[in-house]
């Protein structure tokens, strides 16, 4: 076996990746104890990687070097942030409402005039582009994005769908034709989006099918095929055991 | 007819995954070489790291975790591959924790591959928190925000770094988002701010929702899914990863557009029927 051409902890890494992957791939046959392994062990891992990483970046690197540098503007973010942990102690539980007057101060600031930018303003001017542009190509360019006649659809489409949603008149007659048209428009982004969703999950099948693929060679000590194999005697064991009902839940 | 689609209808969707893995591992083993057609949103970024000078500033944040991998690595990769071509100066950072060290490693796996010297010819920052307000500390002092980069080196005086003082000195940003927290927050607190060009690579997930930005001008191009960087790689000319799973993704689609038509059939023929939908 010519295992010993990867590194041990390649090695190792390719065996644990496998296994968690068969393991929740096991769900599809029904909820079982390999499933929950592999679920307990995402969230543990997640949970330490993410402590770590937020101990050092935020805590060592932020703050405890500038400190030592000689830098002690991280001690007020430090001190704004342990305000929120007064919350712990009912006597002085009204300081950490600084920290939180701070949170909701800076963020809708800062985020406020930028939304409203990004998100209304330029979304708003591209929306009332002119109807007809003289000398911008074809009009019928359904492939350029600003065509004039991509924008009479995005014109119907944002007044239909606005008019479905506008409830002070009842939907009936010539109404209830441009209300439906927007239902339309609304089915078209919905299918849309749910077919770029599918094409999402089909993504990452297939990775996982392809490190499957990957480390089923002999490189890997024939991972897949070992493991794979010892998911389902596994899995029919519980199944048998379940039957007998000496199976522990 | 009625008895079979009966039947058909309450199949044991076991079989169903079962259909899926065989339309998806069939491919990956023998692939078919199904032709990959080029988008203008994937092309325009393409020709914009084209045709950016040598020792330009590229920035790749990538931003994701190891669940969207599939998707957004090969992304990052022949986008990686394309900058290092060009002798670009790549910085690279991530506003998803989660994502840290992946995207450190597949920096210095495609670095190491082009013969690219960290420090010199790239640097990766790593995570830092705040978001949106970080991209605005970014914008207004790089070394503040990040005064050492993932591997602990200072960033002060790093000579991939020298000129840039801040986000105004970036050429080129290009985000790889599985979420909000990545192409959008870039527009709104950087983009439209610093006034530097950016484009997108997104999950399929979310992609719908990136093309008002893309009808707008607000980014100047968009990498969707697997296909985008199935597209990217046919672009750059190296084939890699998302290449060799279209196939399975069409076999995929294929199966499951039979499925839906097939399963419209049984319900129209049952369509009279009370508790035909099992």
């Amino acid at each position: 076996m010519p295992a010993h051409l990867i590194p041990t902890e390649a090695l190792f890494g390719a065996w644990v990746a496998v296994g968690l992957t068969l393991f929740i791939f096991s769900f599809l046959y029904k909820d079982n104890p390999l499933f929950k392994i592999g679920e307990h062990l995402y969230v543990g891992i997640s949970v330490g990687y993410t402590v770590v990483i937020v101990w050092y970046t935020v805590f060592i690197r932020l703050v405890w070097e500038e400190i030592k540098k000689g830098n002690y503007e991280p001690v007020i973010p430090v001190i704004i942030g342990l305000l929120i942990l007064t919350r712990f102690i009912p006597k002085i539980a009204w300081l950490s409402r600084i920290a939180f007057a701070f949170v909701v101060g800076f963020g809708s600031g800062v985020a406020i005039p930028r939304t409203i930018s990004s998100y209304i303003l330029k979304q708003i001017e591209d929306t009332v582009n002119p109807l007809v542009t003289m000398g911008s190509g074809s009009f019928f360019q359904l492939a350029n994005p600003q065509s004039g006649m991509n924008t009479v659809v995005v014109l119907i489409g944002v007044v239909s769908v606005l008019f479905y949603f506008f409830f002070s008149i009842e939907h009936t007659g010539a109404a209830n034709t441009i209300a439906r048209t927007g239902i339309y428009f609304l089915m078209i982004g919905f299918g849309a989006a749910f077919g770029y969703t599918v094409m999402s999950r089909m993504s990452l099948l297939i990775g996982r099918f392809r490190d499957l693929q990957t480390y089923a060679g002999g490189e890997y000590a024939y991972a897949t095929a070992v493991l794979l194999s010892a998911t389902i005697v596994t899995l029919a064991l519980w199944e048998i055991l379940g039957r007998r009902g000496t199976r522990l839940e | 007819m009625k008895a079979f689609a009966r039947r058909m209808i309450s199949i044991d969707r076991r079989i169903i995954f079962l259909l899926i893995a065989g339309a998806t591992l069939l491919p990956l083993v023998r692939p078919f070489g199904l032709p990959i057609k080029v988008s203008p949103e994937v092309k325009a970024v393409y020709d914009y790291v084209e045709e950016l000078p040598k020792g330009s500033v590229f920035f790749l944040s990538f931003d994701f975790d190891p669940s969207s991998k599939p998707e957004l690595e090969p992304q990052a990769v022949a986008l990686l591959r394309h900058a290092f071509r060009k002798n670009l100066r790549v910085i690279g950072m991530t506003h998803w924790l989660p994502g840290t060290s992946l995207a450190d490693s597949i920096f210095a796996r495609v670095a190491a591959e082009m013969h690219k010297v960290p420090g010199k010819d790239y640097v990766f920052l790593g995570w830092s928190p705040g978001g949106g307000s970080l991209i605005i500390a970014m914008g207004q002092d790089l070394y503040k925000a990040f005064p050492s980069d993932y591997a602990k080196r200072p960033t002060e005086g790093m000579p991939v770094l020298q000129g840039v003082k801040n986000l105004r000195d970036v050429n080129y940003l290009v985000s790889l988002a599985a979420g909000s927290s990545g192409i959008e927050m870039w527009y709104v607190f950087g983009k439209d701010k610093y006034r530097f060009e950016m484009a997108g690579g997104s999950t399929g997930v979310i992609a719908p929702g990136l093309y008002p930005f893309l009808r707008s001008g607000q980014i100047n191009g968009l990498i969707g899914g697997l296909q985008g960087a199935a597209e990217y790689e046919t672009l750059i000319k190296q084939k890699g990863t998302a290449v060799a799973g279209m196939d399975a993704q069409s076999a995929d689609h294929m199966v499951i557009i039979f499925l839906v038509l097939l399963c419209n059939v049984f319900y129209f023929v049952l369509r009279n029927e009370k508790g035909a939908a099992v």
